[in-house]
């Protein structure tokens, strides 16, 4: 899948990288965490989710992209409280008034909410953001159905 | 000449039809207008032939856009009605992009003032266009240039807006259901798509890769995990293995494989079990002479590799050469 026909980058790597780049988050949750009883699946889940989502950041782009990075910033944040900063290329500030008030920003606000590290950006960069999200996400479901329907008995 | 002659030039297609007159020969207008020196409102009023006044506008636009950012038509303000609707088409024409136009078709004057002052406020494209064409005018004074039209803040209002919806325009092939032409509704399906996509993420990561406890997926857990276990360990999920494979095997071959490959397990006869693990390592003897069945598990070797066992579904990778190829 590369990039479309618009002139703005939004082309995702294939899938296998995807593919990869979450089979090797799991076996890293493998070897961290030994198997717990059933009762904690909820925890596992979370685990899991996590995993997913830090190993689609990761395979999408690393940092070069803001949600990606902001969703590995938050995940880091969550597991210790030291967190290296990387270098920023600029720093959070509100956006000015004039660049977040058009027509459309109540659901521009909800969009923010969803996407990670939507509340700093201009609308624009949002919905460009957005569509790389979207691209990534379905990227991902594809990889981890293959996977489920793979490697199910029957 | 053809009727493809009222598309205008600046922009490749114009999203909005243009109803226009089949033909039309544009020469002796264009003598005529171009005669006329200076382009002052009033004097155009004589100069267009009523008959070819619509079609010539449109070939005056083709001229216009290159040379002159000022351009007056003065005579749509003096159409009669029934030409309002090919009025509306030059007019679409002119204005070089895809900005929604509300023409009234009414009469003649009040109309284009109207219109002009719609498309003053909603001209977007226009500013990379370099400023087309004429603004419909009554007064005789000269407008500003459509494309500039208040001060840079509403330009670059535009620009941004313009960068919005181009985007939303790529967003619209990604999400399905993006016929939606509303920018509201469009976004709430985008706003829809993503949290799907969210709880597919999260459905999928719960239903084999994390979650339902099941005894098989225990014992896959056990029987391909690291060889530290010790070998009594070993030989009771061993057995539970065997037995669950049995029974599986009762009602479908195909059924057992894929058992057996789930827990990375491949089925192979005794004899050559026997050999391979007396081959790479004695100490294993005691495990597979226990297990009846040809069960292997794909790592014989005592000295090998993570596997990673997600629960449920057990993925096995295995990394020594000297290992059963799955099946």
């Amino acid at each position: 899948m590369g990039s479309g026909n618009n002139p703005i980058y939004t082309g995702v790597p294939e899938k296998d990288v995807f593919a990869l780049h979450f089979l090797q988050t799991l076996s890293n949750l493998r070897t961290q965490i030994p198997f717990s009883s059933p009762d904690k699946t909820k925890d596992r889940v979370k685990k899991i989710k996590k995993a997913a989502y830090v190993s689609m950041a990761r395979a999408a782009g690393g940092t070069n992209r803001l949600w990606s990075r902001s969703l590995l910033h938050q995940a880091a944040k969550r597991n210790n409280k030291n967190v290296r900063l990387s270098r920023r290329r600029k720093r959070v500030t509100w956006p000015r008034r004039n660049r977040r008030d058009p027509v459309e920003e109540p659901a521009a606000e909800r969009l923010r909410n969803l996407v990670p590290g939507g509340g700093a950006m201009e609308t624009s960069k949002l919905m460009e953001e957005t569509a790389h999200y979207i691209k990534c996400l379905s990227m991902q479901v594809k990889v981890m159905q293959c996977l489920v329907d793979g490697l199910s008995p029957k | 000449m053809n009727s493809s002659l009222l598309t205008p030039s600046s922009s490749s297609s114009s999203p909005h039809h243009l109803q226009s007159p089949a033909t039309f020969d544009h020469d002796d207008f264009l003598q005529n207008f171009f005669s006329s020196a200076p382009w002052p409102s009033s004097a155009l009023d004589d100069d267009a032939p009523p008959p070819t006044s619509d079609s010539s506008l449109a070939g005056f636009h083709h001229h216009d856009v290159d040379s002159r950012n000022q351009i007056t038509m003065i005579p749509l303000s003096h159409h009669n009605p029934n030409d309002a609707v090919d009025v509306n088409a030059i007019y679409s024409g002119f204005s070089a992009g895809s900005l929604p136009f509300h023409f009234p078709q009414g009469s003649g004057g009040g109309v284009m003032k109207q219109s002009h002052t719609q498309t003053q406020s909603q001209a977007t494209a226009s500013t990379t266009t370099g400023g087309t064409a004429a603004t419909p005018q009554t007064k005789p004074k000269v407008r500003a240039r459509r494309g500039q039209a208040t001060d840079p803040h509403s330009i670059a209002e535009r620009l941004r807006r313009e960068r919005i919806a181009e985007r939303m325009k790529s967003l619209q092939e990604l999400v399905p259901n993006g016929n939606k032409t509303d920018k509201a509704s469009m976004l709430d399906e985008i706003i829809d798509y993503v949290k799907f996509l969210q709880l597919q993420v999260k459905v999928l990561s719960m239903s084999r890769l994390g979650g339902a406890a099941s005894v098989s997926s225990q014992i896959s857990e056990d029987a391909g995990g690291s060889n530290e276990n010790t070998s009594g360990e070993n030989q009771t999920t061993a057995k539970m293995t065997e037995h669950q494979v049995a029974k599986l095997m009762e009602e479908d071959m195909g059924s057992a494989m894929q058992y057996l490959q789930g827990k990375g397990l491949c089925l192979m006869p005794i004899s050559l079990a026997t050999t391979i693990s007396t081959a790479t390592c004695p100490s294993r003897n005691p495990l597979i002479s226990a297990v009846k069945e040809a069960g292997v598990p794909l790592s014989p070797n005592a000295a090998t590799t993570p596997v990673v066992n997600v629960k449920g579904a057990s993925v096995v990778t295995v990394k020594d050469a000297s290992s059963v190829s799955k099946p």
